[in-house]
């Protein structure tokens, strides 16, 4: 990305809460919250994907609402609770939107899983009770290119509380 | 500041209150002189407005602040002239007696800073709230106001009395007076408008004419029974005032001390004689005779101040003396006052700090002697009431305070100063503060040899009078004429002189105040923007600019001597600002807009110089220019300058408000937003008459109209203006990218009074409403719901779906990371031109250094030039349905995409 030129020094201390914790860190502003989760913080849930926001792979939760961490520079989320996939479960109780995936063994290979379960999480934060069709289009964005569309969306179902089978 | 206390912010029942001052009202010494109301003509008003009419005294009530100003400006009053009151001048006595006139204005300021007073009413009782300072005068005077007993009023207010009134006072009047007509609370906004203008209106309240023999002998006040202290003007304006409200001691001691130790200060520097020595010349009383030898040795006054050899500061040091006799009148009875101070004038901010302060107190027979005050409290309130309160409205290069500086998120978050009451300066004693004037006042004098001849002393004043010396220093006016002449010449005069070089100044010449406002002017002007390369060092230079006439490389602005600016003199640097001549006399191109920074004021030229100076030297030559013959001829630039260029400072216009004028200094001079948004004519000049600001074509980007031909599916406000510059992004238009991105961030650096005036200036030039109106919350609805998929546009969907439909699909809105306006407001779609779109696609839009600014990635390497064309196509027919389809896009894409290739 072209450098916009600012007097700021570029590596300015940043502090982030990342699944509740304070997190400083010493990176330029404009690095891409997913390389900052992955490379300085180990949290590899988030996958890279498209790079540009396309596939999902990256989603993470950026208060308690579906973000693009592969678009997103850290700088934008200072002050805000973000939550990666390894966040979500409360110590050894998964989160349902995640126990619902391991029922319904929605994965093929698994690398879009991060960005379904993470999409699924944000519409129930915002609608606890969605509609099938409301799922569909939340995961509209979310690319899987195994083919197992079924599958998440049973899962999805399941998670929502509309029933395993996908099909209420 | 400029939120309403937390805890009234939701009163329902609190009012919103605006005076309408007549056109004409001053106080002339001896007379109020006022047009009178005739009618005011309500046709047109909501119907939850209300207006009163008291006497002179107009104001209108609303529900908001929005509200009271659109009433107030529909509201036509019909006023009187008033007959000329001048009063004759006292002839003066003649004689070889040393004279001199002093001024004691009715108001010291405005107020502090922009901030609200809050007047409740309970059953005949009024209770104020707000920088108001809690003294008896005030509730005498509010009481008057109202027809009711002082002991009903209550004065809640956190604003500090002593050495003079401040506009709150009026402000507190006129809300007291709104919200005992309406029988709500009401809140009054305490701004430069009118609080400035009534202080104006109020500036000669009294004029003391002194004398005495030209060694400071019989020394005579001819007082010319002006006003000692000024009630509120609502006071004036009703009609109400009493001749009872008009006494006051404490104001009359400060007042005659002031005007006696300023003469003798006069007459000693006439003399030649020491300050203190002539002083206790004249101190008959054995006692303050000793009180002043005192308070000089523990001053070391003998000692001349240290001077730490920056260039920007210089310092002095003065005395004042006062005896205020007691109430019982007996010879050696009273309290004896003697104070020196050191001050710190910083001459090109105008900023006086007072470095040290003596001051010793002697009660005589009624108290203690106390040669050594605490003077801690003395100095803090010194230092606010004289030297940091504007008197009047800001001039139009005042850089906005610190505490101006923060964003409205983080509004009040800071603890309130701790409150000071008018009581005790010093522990457990009375200060009697008759002195304190004066010895700032002197020792101005001996820092600047400007004399003060009436307070406060404020930066603008301060700077204004030590740039009147200079000036008088400058110029004869007979041959001024003669000025003019050699300036065209020297104009049209192809080669210029090359200024000698200088040693690089030191780094700590300049002190911090003037290295901050110099920064400023930088963000302001965006210095670095233009003088810093693609991943390069700040102000390092080398960025190329590629012209109709070839291509041209930024310089290095850093202090390198060789490759830099470091051996630039302040003469050089101004005249390359101004004249856009090198300082080896070689012509600058008017890429570099010196058309623009020659309105910059001298005091921001010069924090400017210093700022840049004080930056680290960094060695780097610049690319040589790559310019076509006969472009590459730089005293062709003679002629051109000739007929291009006026060399003229900003000059304010006086029939608008000051925050136009901030703003327009800040848009024409360093912000020279004209640059972009004015398109150029053959010779690269800016355009002017009905194409001014009319558009242009910028380094690949379009830099939109900013005037009433905007092309913004939704019309622009002042508001959205605001929030567009001071956030990157605008609710009804979308997100600051391209090489306006930068321009934002530099723009996060100002206070925001200064975002402010400049989203006003804008507005006029658009004529732009205030805020967003129901037609403009209506167009954006029809825009939203105007935009339907399009037919035969399958391939543009498909790539929209796959690559943008993430986040700019419309149901995405609740995503962090999802666009917050809609595609159907974005004003590129609606353009002539489609580059900024195809840019924004290629390349992303970035705005670094502004939290939550718009942030997209780059689409150049993983779309096709098809692609891109297919998309652009698609937007344009879905969401700027109205609007024809734009032609050769693909020819626009493939040289757009070649320009991001040539980029590193």
């Amino acid at each position: 990305m072209p450098a916009t030129n600012s007097d700021r020094p570029e590596g300015r201390e940043l502090r982030l809460t990342v699944n509740g914790e304070d997190r400083r860190l010493d990176v330029a502003p404009s690095t891409p919250l997913l390389y900052v989760l992955r490379n300085d913080l180990s949290l590899n849930g988030p996958k890279f994907g498209c790079g540009l926001g396309e596939c999902g792979a990256c989603m993470v939760l950026v208060d308690g609402r579906a973000a693009r961490a592969c678009v997103l520079p850290a700088a934008a989320v200072e002050g805000h609770q973000v939550t990666t996939l390894e966040g979500l479960a409360d110590g050894d109780r998964l989160d349902p939107v995640q126990q619902a995936f391991i029922d319904e063994q929605g994965a093929q290979c698994g690398y879009c899983l991060n960005g379904m379960i993470m999409s699924v999480r944000a519409l129930l934060n915002a609608r606890p009770a969605p509609s099938r069709d409301e799922l569909v289009e939340a995961l509209d964005h979310n690319l899987c290119r195994c083919g197992t569309h079924q599958e998440i969306l049973a899962a999805a179902c399941r998670a929502a509380g509309l029933g395993g089978e996908g099909d209420a | 500041m400029s939120r309403l206390p937390e805890q009234r912010e939701r009163d329902e029942a609190l009012a919103h209150g605006l005076v309408i001052r007549p056109p004409v009202y001053r106080l002339d010494a001896r007379a109020f002189v006022c047009s009178q109301l005739l009618d005011v003509n309500r046709d047109g008003l909501d119907e939850d407005v209300t207006v009163v009419a008291d006497g002179n005294f107009l104001g209108v009530v609303a529900a908001s602040p929005e509200q009271a100003r659109r009433a107030a400006e529909r509201l036509r009053p019909r006023w009187s002239t008033p007959a000329g009151n001048h009063r004759g001048n006292t002839p003066a006595p003649a004689s070889d007696r040393l004279q001199r006139n002093y001024d004691w204005p009715g108001r010291l300021g405005w107020g502090v800073e922009p901030d609200w007073v809050i007047a409740d009413c309970n059953n005949g009782a009024v209770r104020v709230d707000g920088p108001v300072a809690d003294t008896e005068r005030l509730r005498r005077e509010l009481a008057c106001l109202l027809e009711t007993d002082p002991a009903r009023i209550h004065l809640d207010g956190h604003g500090e009395a002593g050495l003079g009134r401040q506009g709150s006072d009026d402000a507190a009047a006129d809300a007291a007076l709104l919200a005992h007509a309406v029988g709500r609370p009401v809140a009054v906004r305490l701004d430069p408008d009118p609080y400035a203008l009534d202080a104006q209106a109020l500036a000669r309240a009294r004029r003391l004419r002194v004398s005495g023999t030209p060694d400071g002998g019989d020394f005579q006040v001819d007082d010319d029974l002006g006003y000692v202290s000024v009630p509120p003007l609502a006071l004036w304006l009703t009609g109400r005032l009493t001749d009872g409200l008009l006494r006051d001691p404490d104001a009359a001691a400060l007042q005659y001390t002031f005007v006696q130790e300023s003469f003798l200060d006069e007459v000693a520097a006439a003399l030649g004689e020491d300050p203190v020595a002539l002083r206790l010349r004249h101190i008959k009383d054995p006692r303050g005779r000793q009180l002043l030898q005192s308070v000089a040795n523990q001053a070391g006054w003998n000692r001349p101040a240290a001077n730490d050899g920056r260039a920007d500061l210089v310092r002095g040091r003065g005395v004042a003396y006062s005896h205020r006799p007691s109430e019982s009148g007996d010879a050696g009875s009273g309290t004896r006052s003697a104070w020196i101070a050191d001050v710190e004038v910083n001459t090109v901010t105008g900023g006086v700090r007072l470095s040290r302060l003596v001051a010793g107190q002697d009660a005589g027979a009624d108290g203690p002697l106390r040669p050594l005050l605490d003077s801690h409290p003395l100095r803090a309130a010194l230092e606010q009431k004289l030297l940091g309160l504007p008197d009047t409205a800001p001039p139009a290069d005042q850089w906005g305070g610190t505490d101006d500086r923060r964003l409205p998120a983080t509004r009040g978050a800071s603890p309130p100063a701790p409150r000071r009451t008018a009581g005790p300066l010093a522990e457990g004693e009375d200060v009697d503060l008759s002195p304190a004037v004066a010895v700032v006042a002197n020792a101005l004098y001996d820092a600047t040899g400007v004399r003060f001849r009436s307070p406060p002393f404020s930066p603008a004043r301060v700077r204004a009078s030590l740039q009147a010396r200079r000036d008088r220093g400058k110029r004869r006016w007979w041959w001024a004429g003669a000025l003019a002449v050699t300036g065209l010449l020297a104009t049209l005069w192809p080669w210029r002189a090359s200024l000698a070089p200088v040693s690089r100044p030191a780094t700590n010449l300049y002190s911090a105040e003037t290295i901050e406002r110099g920064r400023l002017v930088a963000e302001a002007g965006d210095c670095a923007v233009c003088h810093t390369a693609e991943e390069g060092l700040t102000n390092v230079g080398g960025r190329p600019f590629e012209t109709p006439f070839g291509t041209l490389y930024s310089t290095n602005l850093t202090p390198d001597p060789d490759t830099g600016i470091g051996n630039w003199s302040y003469a050089a640097f101004e005249r390359a600002m101004r004249e856009g001549i090198s300082r080896d006399g070689r012509h600058l191109y008017p890429a570099f807009p010196y058309t623009d920074f020659a309105k910059l004021s001298d005091a921001d030229m010069q924090a400017l110089y210093a700022y840049l100076m004080a930056q680290p030297a960094v060695a780097a030559p610049a690319p040589d220019n790559d310019l076509r013959f006969p472009f590459n001829v730089r005293s062709m630039m003679a002629g051109w300058n000739t007929l291009f260029h006026r060399d003229r400072t900003f000059q304010p216009d006086p029939a608008r408000s000051p925050q136009w004028n901030r703003g327009a200094y800040l848009f024409e001079g360093a912000g020279h937003c004209g640059a972009c948004h004015t398109p150029r004519n053959l010779f690269g000049a800016e355009k002017t008459g009905e194409a001014r600001l009319a558009g242009a074509l910028v380094d690949g980007w379009e830099a939109p109209a900013l005037t009433a031909d905007s092309r913004a599916p939704v019309a622009w406000t002042e508001e959205s203006l605001f929030q567009y510059l001071r956030t990157g992004r605008s609710d009804f238009h979308g997100v600051a990218g391209g090489p306006m991105a930068p321009v934002v961030a530099g723009l996060a650096e100002l206070p925001e009074s200064d975002v402010r005036a400049i989203a006003h200036y804008v507005a006029t030039q658009m004529d732009a409403p205030a805020s967003a109106t129901e037609a403009q919350q209506r167009q954006a609805r029809e825009r939203l719901a105007a935009s339907a998929e399009p037919v035969g546009q399958e391939a543009g969907q498909r790539v929209f779906d796959g690559a943008c439909a993430s986040c700019h699909a419309d149901g995405a809105a609740a995503s962090f990371t999802g666009a917050r306006q809609s595609l159907a407001l974005n004003t590129n779609l609606h353009s002539e031109r489609p580059d900024n779109v195809i840019q924004s696609i290629l390349g992303g839009v970035h705005v670094e250094g502004v939290a939550g600014g718009g942030e997209m990635p780059a689409f150049s390497h993983s779309l096709s030039n098809r692609q891109v064309s297919d998309l652009v196509h698609y937007l344009r027919a879905r969401f700027a349905p109205g609007e024809t389809p734009w032609k050769d896009v693909g020819r626009t894409v493939a040289e757009i995409r070649t320009e991001h290739n040539q980029q590193p």
